[in-house]
C-alpha cells in the first residue's frame, strides 16, 4: 500500500510538473527544427538563361515560359565612324536577331522547348536535372542538368540540294552550377556542338567541344550581374566557305550582363561579343572578335504563365 | 486514512492529466490570395504542413507554419516569395501563439459548430504583432477544427511589395487557417 502510495505520488508529482510546462510555441519550434528536411538551393540564376547560355534554372513545374530575345549589330565597327552614331550604336540598324521560343516543364526535372532563332531556323530541346544542390537529408555541393537541344536550318541557303539530314546540328552540354551564397552564383558548362555539315577545310571537324564559365552577382533582391565566357578547344579555323574564301572563327565569346527581375518579367540586357542569338552558332561558328572590340548588345525578356493549377482554393 | 490519501493522490494524478491534456496536430490548412481581386486566384498558395497545439485547460494555442511549405500555382511567385518578399532563409516560419477566448473543454465533447475568438502574437518576418480575431470550432464525432481568418497587412511586418506589382494586391490578405486535431 505505501509503495502504491510513493507510486502515485512521484507520478502525480511528473504531471503537476508537465502541466507547469507551457511552452506551447516552443514545443513546435523544436518540434520543426528536430525534423530532417531537405534545403535545396534554389533561385541559382534569376533566370533560365545566364545571358546567351542556358543555366541550371528551369521554368517552374507547370509552367509554361515565352521568351523574347534580341541580339543587335555591334556597337562599334571600325571605319564606320560616325555612321556608328547615326545607327545609335547598332540598336538603330534596322537588323536584329530575333530569337523567340517556348518552354514548359511537365516534371519538376524536365523542361522541353521550341524556338524559332531568326532565318528560318529552328530548335528543340530538352532539359533534365541530374543533381540539386542541397543541404540536411544529403549534402550535395552542385546542381547539375543536362542540355540538349536540335538544330535544323530551313532556309535556302547554304546548300538547297544537301540532304536534310545535312541541315541538322546538336549541342549537349552539362550544366554544373554551385550557389555559393545568396548573391553569388558560378556555373561550369562544358559543350559538345555536333555540326552534320562542315565547310571543306583544313582543320574542319563535325565536332566541337567548349568549356564556359558563367556566373551572377546579386546587387539588390530584384536586380543582379552577370557574366560568361567560353572558350573553344579545337575551333574551326582556316576553313572556306561556299564561295571558296577563308573563314575564320573566334574560339572565344565574352559577355557581361544586368537582370533585372520586374515581379512579372525578367529582363536581362547584355553586352556580348557575338551578333548570332542562337547557341550553336555562338559556341562553333562565331564571327565576332572581342579583342578587337567587337561588343553587341542585346536584350532577353521572359514571361512565365502557370498553366496547371496547383493550389486548389478550397 | 491511507484510502484517503491514495483517494487524494489517485485525483491529483487524474486532474494532473486532464491538466496536461494537449492535442496536436501535423494537418493544419493555411490557404491565402493576395490578389485586389478575390475572385481572381492567380497569385493564391496554400501550405498543408502547418502544426498547431491546443492545451485545453488553459486554452491556449500554438501554430506554426515553415513558409518554404506554401506553395504557388507560378514556381516564379514562390520563388519571389521566399527569396525577396518573406526572406525565408532568414525566417523560416510564421508562428502564432495565444489563448481561445469562450472555450471551453465541454465543447469538445459534443457536436456542434461555435463561435468563440482568439488573442495572441502573430509573428511573421521578424515581426511579432498583437492580434485577435473570432473563431470557429466546428466539432464532429472525433474531429475538433477550428477555423480562422488571419487579416494580414504587408506593411505591418515590414514586407516591401515593389511598387509595379502593389496595385495588384489588396491592402489586407486574409490568411484562411483550417487546424484539425484528431480527439482521442
Amino acid at each position: 500500500m505505501k509503495k502504491i502510495c510513493l507510486y502515485l505520488m512521484i507520478a502525480a508529482g511528473f504531471t503537476i510538473k508537465a502541466g507547469a510546462q507551457d511552452d506551447l510555441l516552443g514545443d513546435l519550434v523544436k518540434e520543426d527544427a528536430g525534423k530532417v528536411k531537405e534545403n535545396f538551393a534554389t533561385a541559382t540564376f534569376k533566370s533560365t538563361r545566364i545571358i546567351n547560355f542556358q543555366s541550371v534554372e528551369m521554368t517552374g513545374k507547370g509552367n509554361l515560359q515565352f521568351m523574347v530575345s534580341h541580339h543587335f549589330p555591334n556597337l562599334w565597327t571600325d571605319g564606320k565612324g560616325l555612321g556608328n552614331l547615326s545607327q545609335f550604336f547598332g540598336f538603330n540598324s534596322g537588323v536584329a536577331t530575333t530569337y523567340l521560343s517556348f518552354d514548359y516543364s511537365p516534371k519538376d526535372w524536365m523542361n522541353l522547348g521550341f524556338a524559332l532563332t531568326g532565318n528560318s531556323q529552328y530548335e528543340t530541346w530538352a532539359k533534365f536535372r541530374l543533381l540539386r544542390q542541397q543541404t540536411g537529408k544529403r549534402t550535395i555541393p552542385v546542381t547539375v542538368d543536362y542540355f540538349a537541344l536540335a538544330h535544323i536550318d530551313a532556309s535556302e541557303g547554304p546548300s538547297p540540294d544537301d540532304f536534310t539530314w545535312n541541315r541538322f546540328s546538336f549541342l549537349h552540354q552539362l550544366l554544373i552550377a554551385r550557389k555559393f551564397n545568396e548573391r553569388f552564383s558560378l556555373q561550369l558548362t562544358p559543350s559538345l556542338v555536333h555540326l552534320n555539315y562542315v565547310p571543306f577545310g583544313i582543320n574542319n571537324t563535325n565536332n566541337i567541344f567548349t568549356m564556359g564559365l558563367g556566373g551572377r552577382y546579386k546587387l539588390t533582391h530584384k536586380t543582379a550581374v552577370t557574366f560568361e565566357y567560353s572558350h573553344q578547344f579545337n575551333g574551326n579555323k582556316n576553313l572556306l566557305d561556299e564561295s571558296a574564301s577563308a573563314v575564320n572563327y573566334v574560339p572565344d565569346l565574352v559577355s557581361i550582363g544586368y537582370d533585372w527581375d520586374t515581379g512579372g518579367h525578367i529582363f536581362q540586357f547584355y553586352l556580348s561579343s557575338t551578333t548570332s542569338s542562337q547557341n550553336i552558332t555562338q559556341l562553333s561558328a562565331n564571327t565576332q572578335d572581342f579583342t578587337k572590340g567587337n561588343f553587341s548588345l542585346g536584350f532577353t525578356i521572359n514571361r512565365s504563365y502557370s498553366v496547371k493549377r496547383v493550389v486548389q482554393a478550397h | 486514512m491511507k484510502k484517503i490519501t491514495l483517494a487524494i493522490l489517485a485525483s491529483i494524478l487524474v486532474f494532473g492529466f486532464l491538466h496536461a491534456q494537449t492535442y496536436k496536430t501535423r494537418d493544419g490548412y493555411i490557404f491565402f490570395n493576395p490578389n485586389k481581386d478575390q475572385t481572381k486566384k492567380d497569385y493564391a498558395a496554400d501550405s498543408k504542413e502547418a502544426t498547431a497545439v491546443l492545451k485545453v485547460e488553459t486554452s491556449e494555442v500554438a501554430l506554426l507554419v515553415p513558409m518554404k511549405t506554401f506553395h504557388f500555382n507560378n514556381a516564379l511567385l514562390e520563388e519571389h516569395f521566399n527569396e525577396n518578399y518573406l526572406e525565408s532563409n532568414k525566417f523560416p516560419n510564421a508562428t502564432y501563439k495565444g489563448k481561445l477566448i469562450g472555450f471551453t473543454k465541454d465543447m469538445l465533447a459534443k457536436d456542434g459548430v461555435y463561435n468563440i475568438s482568439s488573442e495572441g502574437q502573430v509573428s511573421l518576418h521578424g515581426v511579432t504583432k498583437n492580434f485577435s480575431a473570432p473563431v470557429k470550432l466546428e466539432v464532429k464525432g472525433k474531429t475538433a477544427t477550428f477555423y480562422c481568418v488571419f487579416r494580414i497587412k504587408a506593411e505591418d511586418y515590414n514586407i516591401n511589395i515593389p511598387g509595379l506589382v502593389k496595385p495588384k494586391l489588396s491592402d489586407e490578405t486574409p490568411l484562411d487557417a483550417r487546424i484539425p486535431f484528431q480527439l482521442n
